[in-house]
């Protein structure tokens, strides 16, 4: 334990949750300072309830504090209470465990979960002291690195990152670490340890890469200013993970944070193909964890942390190919201890329904289903296969066991949607309720009744999938689908039993804007974050109009990033990085789309995606015959 | 079937964590343990857990108290180990006791609170505050307003003041304040009268409270008395008049 904390008590009694600055939980690791070499701080930009739910982090934790020479502690963004108490107090910014300054270590690395959260990498640099562009820092500050899904993207960040780690985190950190103890030893300078670094498979150090641009604005080329770094940084991945490093000590906080469970990743990658799908195709191929080991490690983490729940993670649970026995051993042994077990993104079926029964209650759960597109000809151009006919008979299904709640979701804004895919939403919800009147008699509803809700989010293309070409709506054609969204609900039969929710549009504009953009908009996020934007995924502080008058004073047209439907030849500024899956394969798999066409599974028939080279996971199982 | 209360400490950082956020941390502690507590009936089945008295947050205590119910276990003892093999330094078990299994839950039986408080370094005030809380302390009636439910009351605190004394060398009062279902004094209601009797500001932050143990009823041949909830020492019994 640690009891010298950073701040007074004065202070965390003036402030809202003072549990979230204390660190102290179970299962955080303490070391003795003096007997490591390497000092990283962990972070999560965004608040500690969300970023403490974050399974990344804790794996990367778990193995980075398995090392002897090695001390790995937590930060995250400080609240907007408390950040106004450390700019007052002047007080500098520090990891919960050591609550040490942040910049008296050698590696601050962030995961990059969301494009919202880059203003509060700003504020996390800001409150530790650190410069805000790479090129000004020395070896006073700490190596700042970024990972996770938006490092796929980083160019409207490369500014403010030494290096951005492309890939699962399981690979390259041994060799980054062994490195830079090297590098420190013999009084290497900082430049020539990022050099040396940009060498590693993985690495990608954005200020030795050079940006030439077009009139129009697109990219001419990206180079690199060194022979010895590569051209483009491929994405490092685990061969083996039936049996990979895992945290069956995972810290366990004191507040309630959103992911209050042990999550227990089942598999990577995913073999459904959804063309707007970016996760799909950033962890191919899908590769299964061993049952067995699964099995010891939910025992192991249940034990070691207390928690009354387990979840299972990955993006598409029912294509495990073990899952009815994984699921009936967690079902014996929780029961007994009264432990839940929670079942994110399973395919409504018998089999699931049977499984939900027992884990859930009926009464209380709901049935969810995410056709994403309100046509069979809109859900074949995104290749989502889910047919109207798996839907009801899912719900006719449900309905006879008895469940009455209904969570539908969908996206406005696809490629190549029509006022009738919009329509089609009230039509799939109305049908649902038709459904359930049909299969459940009046007398048996024990006044209960049928309960829909459908949601919409407005479709943001990402880099690395087919949609990448693709234009994105304004914030009105958006507005305007929603509207019709809405009266197309409000005018079914059934209308009364149909709830819809969508999302805000401003938001959507910015991840549009962050998710394809270049370098050219690190000014633009570093002018937003002086003029007072900070936690942007949270609707209470987002400042729209803040942002756009900042676009304005910088002289960039921010459409350029979302309305532009691309050239098939484009240079994109992600083409420096290689995700596994080739751009050819994408560019065919968006002319597919835009001829209405879905296309296979991994599964059930090889697309040649690019994937296959790396020879593990499914694409050695198709090739085995399987 | 058994029925235990459990003494613990809550001391060092963990003095921030709120009153639900430890109910939630002993749930846990107590799966981590592998101690076969009770759990409720019904579809989401909870463990047979009550505390008796919450703590405010930035307290710290050597005296908290919680009742369980546990199916079977080997001993008293074994059940405390376990508990302090899987629990965080700041919290402890210090004592544990098998109960009558009619006994009524900690938080229906308890009557007061014993409490050692200061000023947490660097709020101290400005002038001998010993000698003017002894003044104040010592007054007939010591009237206040009680926020309640509905609005606010008028209380008088003076008969929820059981004891009192100082150590002027630590800078300290010790008090034993009335804590029950009927009737509760804070210690920072008090120290706000205390200071708005002399005409100044008064920031609770700055209270270093410490609760030192929570106290029963009962009665001998002497009369009514109240004692700390788990205790062998008579010496600790305070007689209460009526």
């Amino acid at each position: 334990m640690n009891s010298n904390l950073a701040l007074s008590d004065e202070m965390l009694l003036s402030i809202e949750k003072p549990e979230r600055y204390i660190g102290n939980e179970v299962n955080a690791v303490y070391k003795d300072k003096d007997r490591i070499d390497i000092r990283y701080a962990f972070c999560f930009p965004d608040v500690y309830e969300i970023g403490m739910s974050h399974l990344g982090i804790q794996i990367l934790y778990g193995m980075f504090n398995s090392y002897s020479d090695v001390w790995c502690e937590r930060v995250y963004s400080p609240w907007m209470d408390m950040d106004a108490l450390m700019r007052k107090e002047n007080i500098p910014l520090f990891a919960l465990e050591s609550q040490d300054p942040v910049k008296d270590f050698d590696f601050l690395g962030f995961t990059l979960q969301y494009e919202m959260c880059y203003t509060n990498i700003l504020q996390v640099l800001d409150l530790s002291g650190i410069p805000f562009f790479s090129t000004d820092r020395t070896w006073d500050d700490p190596i700042v690195i970024g990972g996770g899904p938006c490092s796929y993207n980083p160019e409207p960040i490369a500014d403010f990152f030494d290096i951005f780690y492309i890939g699962e985190g399981e690979t390259r950190y041994r060799e980054l670490f062994d490195l830079y103890k090297k590098a420190r030893k013999s009084g290497m300078s900082r430049r020539d340890f990022l050099h040396e670094a940009a060498r590693i498979p993985g690495i990608y150090v954005p200020m030795f890469y050079e940006v030439k641009y077009k009139d129009d604005g697109t990219i001419l080329s990206m180079e690199p200013v060194f022979d010895d770094i590569p051209r483009t940084i491929d994405k490092e991945m685990c061969r083996d993970i039936s049996e990979v490093f895992y945290p069956t000590k995972p810290v366990v906080p004191y507040i309630k944070v959103t992911q209050d469970r042990v999550v227990l990743e089942i598999m990577r990658g995913c073999i459904r193909g959804c063309r707007f799908c970016q996760a799909g195709q950033l962890y191919k191929p899908l590769r299964e964890k061993d049952v067995d080991f699964l099995k010891r490690i939910a025992l192991e983490s249940l034990k070691n942390t207390g928690y009354e729940e387990i979840s299972l993670s990955s993006l598409s649970s029912s294509d495990y190919s073990r899952l009815p026995e994984l699921l009936d051993f967690l079902i014996d042994s929780c029961n007994e201890k009264k432990i839940n077990i929670s079942l994110p993104s399973l395919r409504i079926d018998a089999f699931s329904l049977d499984v939900m029964s027992k884990v859930q209650d009926v009464k209380k759960s709901s049935l969810t289903f995410a056709p994403e597109a309100g046509t069979q000809r809109m859900r074949d151009v995104i290749n989502k296969g889910l047919t109207e006919e798996d839907i009801l008979r899912g719900s006719h299904e449900a309905f006879l066991g008895g469940w009455n709640k209904v969570k539908l979701y969908f996206m406005l804004g696809l490629p190549g949607e029509t006022d009738d895919d919009i329509a089609g939403i009230g039509d799939i919800a109305n049908k649902i309720a038709v459904e359930y009147f049909e299969t459940v008699p009046k007398e048996k509803r024990n006044g209960r009744i049928i309960d829909i809700t459908a949601s919409t989010s407005f479709f943001v293309p990402k880099p690395f999938t087919p949609f990448q070409w693709a234009r994105m709506d304004t914030k009105e054609e958006f507005l305007d689908k929603a509207n019709k969204t809405r009266k197309g609900i409000m005018s079914q039969l059934n209308q009364k039993h149909i709830k819809y929710n969508w999302h805000e549009a401003d938001a959507s504009m910015m991840e549009g804007i962050f998710a394809r953009g270049d370098r050219k908009l690190c000014r633009v996020i570093l002018n937003a974050y002086e003029k007072g934007c900070i936690y942007d995924a949270w609707s209470e502080y987002f400042k729209f109009d803040t942002w756009m008058q900042t676009f304005e004073e910088c002289g960039i047209d921010p459409f350029f990033y979302t309305t532009r439907e691309r050239a098939d030849d484009e240079i994109f500024p992600w083409d420096i990085l290689n995700c596994g899956v080739t751009k050819q394969f994408l560019l065919r798999e968006w002319h597919t789309a835009k001829e209405g066409k879905p296309s296979s599974n991994c599964r059930k028939g090889c697309l040649g995606c690019g994937a296959a080279a790396y020879g593990v996971g499914v694409c050695k199982e198709s090739k085995s015959g399987e | 079937m058994n029925k235990l209360r459990l003494k613990f400490t809550k001391n060092g950082p963990i003095k921030f964590i709120g009153h639900l956020d430890v109910m939630r941390y002993f749930q846990k502690a107590i799966r981590r343990a592998e101690i076969d507590i009770k759990y409720s009936e019904g579809f989401s089945p909870h463990q047979i857990l009550s505390f008796a008295q919450p703590l405010s947050v930035g307290a710290t205590s050597d005296g908290e108290y919680l009742d369980m119910t546990v199916n079977s276990m080997v001993s008293a003892q074994d059940i405390m180990d376990r508990l302090n093999l899987a629990m965080n330094e700041g919290i402890r078990i210090t004592a544990i006791t098998e109960l009558d299994p009619k006994e009524e839950k900690a938080m229906t039986l308890s009557e007061a609170a014993r409490y050692s408080i200061g000023f947490r370094k660097g709020g101290e005030p400005d002038f001998d505050w010993i000698e003017a809380f002894s003044d104040y302390l010592s007054k007939e009636t010591l009237p206040a307003m009680k926020k309640t439910k509905s609005g606010e009351k008028e209380i008088d605190m003076k008969p929820m003041i059981f004891e009192y004394s100082f150590d002027k060398e630590k800078s300290k009062v010790s008090l034993l304040l009335a804590m029950s279902s009927s009737a509760t004094l804070k210690p920072a209601l008090l120290f706000e009268y205390f200071f708005r009797s002399l005409g100044r500001d008064f920031d609770p932050v700055h209270l270093d409270i410490h609760r030192i143990d929570i106290y029963r009823g009962g009665s001998d041949e002497k009369g009514a008395f109240i004692e700390p909830f788990i205790t062998d020492d008579i010496s600790e019994r305070v007689y209460i008049n009526g």
